[in-house]
């Protein structure tokens, strides 16, 4: 676990450029660039806590104002405007130039976060529910195959059942220490879905159990499928995924 | 009862059932064997009939493309009751960040997402993908073959869209500097007004 300390929680050197020019009233497009460079060093200064490496993201930076800070005290010689072919070098060229796109790119996306965030928000009073479960009406969906599923796939399946749990979670819980190890876990799944007669519903494997646990059985789905032990697979569209026995399938065919 | 109440009960039943997975309109006119046409009226003529209807809880909204049942926002504080907890918390600014970035530049590798924001962005990533809000989406044809990013239906859903089309434009540069300079310029005359031709930049 590591423990991050954020001055006004800055996310990163652009976040931080971004509020000084805010704070400081500057016009983007005309940067004082010593007061922002004194400005943001300052601001170096009091963050010395931070880790190591997100401090080096802003030391970059640090150095970017400093260069174009240094370049504009430069005069520009008249004669020195061409290179070796000859082309005249474009020295109008603003050195921030580069400083201000960066900041507006920047500045574009930090917007676009706080509107998603607002239609997250705006979202989030409309509940809905998970499909009715249409086998417990005898109803069968045929094989969609074709359909390859991928370990994104599997995580979907693993939030969906944390957030059915949610809202299944008991008034009350009693805390008691239960360790399990994945290869006990494995062992266990293996048997349980011998039990089912060689498959079983993902999400009947994860009846019981706290945070822990549940994770310790989805690690194990992940290394029994890793060994080819078991295959999942999913019939139709809204059906849960199925955890199948590999063996027993050979065993068929 | 018409043929068009039949039709409209008929979808209602079908997007019960759907819940949170819902329904495309090409898949409702499959199940319902109509066209995307009569289906299209018979949404909007549940649509109409559940914001009109006072004892209705639900309404219909489209999310990720497809169509769905979905309770009324004014009584999510009461729904929220039957929660022991108070839905999952709220997303990390960073990762919103991050999470704009690739909505709107998706298919994107990291180091462009690192490029806008000038800091690593790996954690953010992870967090995001194992929430399902995004996944990669193929690999870069340049060196290292770096991953590609893109958001997920399952992003569009929580986010309240209906396809990627429907994030709202970002704010054009042009546009939005135009209002900082005038206030700014505004802020100025009036600052140079007070301290007559006060202190230089």
């Amino acid at each position: 676990m590591s423990y991050n300390v954020k001055l006004e929680a800055f996310e990163g050197p652009l976040d931080l450029l971004l509020h000084l020019i805010n704070r400081l009233e500057i016009d983007i497009y005309d940067i004082p660039m010593a007061e922002l460079t004194n400005q943001y060093i300052e601001h170096l200064h009091a963050m010395r806590v931070l880790e190591l490496d997100e401090l080096s993201e802003y030391l970059v930076l640090a150095a970017t104002l400093i260069e174009i800070k240094s370049k504009m005290l430069l005069p520009v010689h008249e004669g020195d405007v061409f290179d070796d072919e000859g082309q005249e070098f474009d020295m109008e060229e603003d050195p921030r130039e580069e400083l201000i796109a960066r900041i507006l790119e920047y500045k574009k996306y930090k917007e676009a976060a706080v509107q998603l965030k607002e239609s997250a928000d705006e979202r989030a009073v409309h509940f809905t529910k998970p499909p009715t479960e249409v086998e417990a009406y005898g109803g069968v969906t045929p094989i969609d195959s074709g359909d390859e599923l991928n370990v994104f796939d599997l995580i979907g399946a693993f939030q969906r059942m944390l957030q059915r749990r949610r809202l299944k979670a008991p008034m009350s819980a009693s805390i008691t220490n239960n360790e399990i190890s994945v290869g006990d876990k494995m062992d266990e799944i293996m048997s349980q879905v011998e039990r089912k007669g060689g498959t079983c519903d993902f999400e009947e494997l994860f009846e019981e159990g706290d945070m822990s646990g549940l994770i310790i059985t989805f690690l194990s789905i992940l290394e029994l499928m890793k060994r080819s032990d078991i295959i999942v697979e999913q019939h139709g569209n809204f059906n849960r995924l199925q955890i199948r026995m590999q063996l027993e399938e050979q065993a068929h065919e | 009862m018409n043929e068009r109440d039949i039709l409209a009960a008929t979808i209602e039943s079908l997007l019960f059932v759907a819940g949170e997975e819902g329904l495309t309109l090409k898949q409702l006119a499959a199940l319902t064997v109509s066209t995307e046409g009569e289906v299209t009226q018979a949404l909007e003529q549940l649509l109409v009939g559940y914001e009109e209807r006072t004892t209705s809880g639900i309404t219909l909204r489209q999310y990720g493309g497809v169509f769905q049942l979905v309770t009324k926002a004014e009584y999510a504080e009461d729904i929220k009751r039957l929660f022991e907890n108070p839905p999952s918390k709220m997303m990390t600014q960073a990762a919103l960040e991050v999470l704009a970035i690739i909505a709107y530049k998706q298919p994107v590798t990291r180091i462009e997402v690192d490029d806008v924001r000038g800091v690593k962005s790996e954690r953010a990533i992870q967090t995001l993908a194992s929430k399902g809000f995004i996944m990669e989406k193929g690999r870069l044809e340049a060196s290292g073959r770096p991953i590609l990013y893109a958001t997920t239906s399952y992003f569009l859903d929580r986010f309240g869209l209906n396809s990627i089309e429907d994030l709202p434009p970002l704010l054009q540069e042009t546009e939005d500097d135009e209002d900082t300079d005038l206030f700014l310029t505004k802020f100025q005359d009036i600052l140079e007004a007070q301290e007559e031709g006060g202190n230089s930049v």
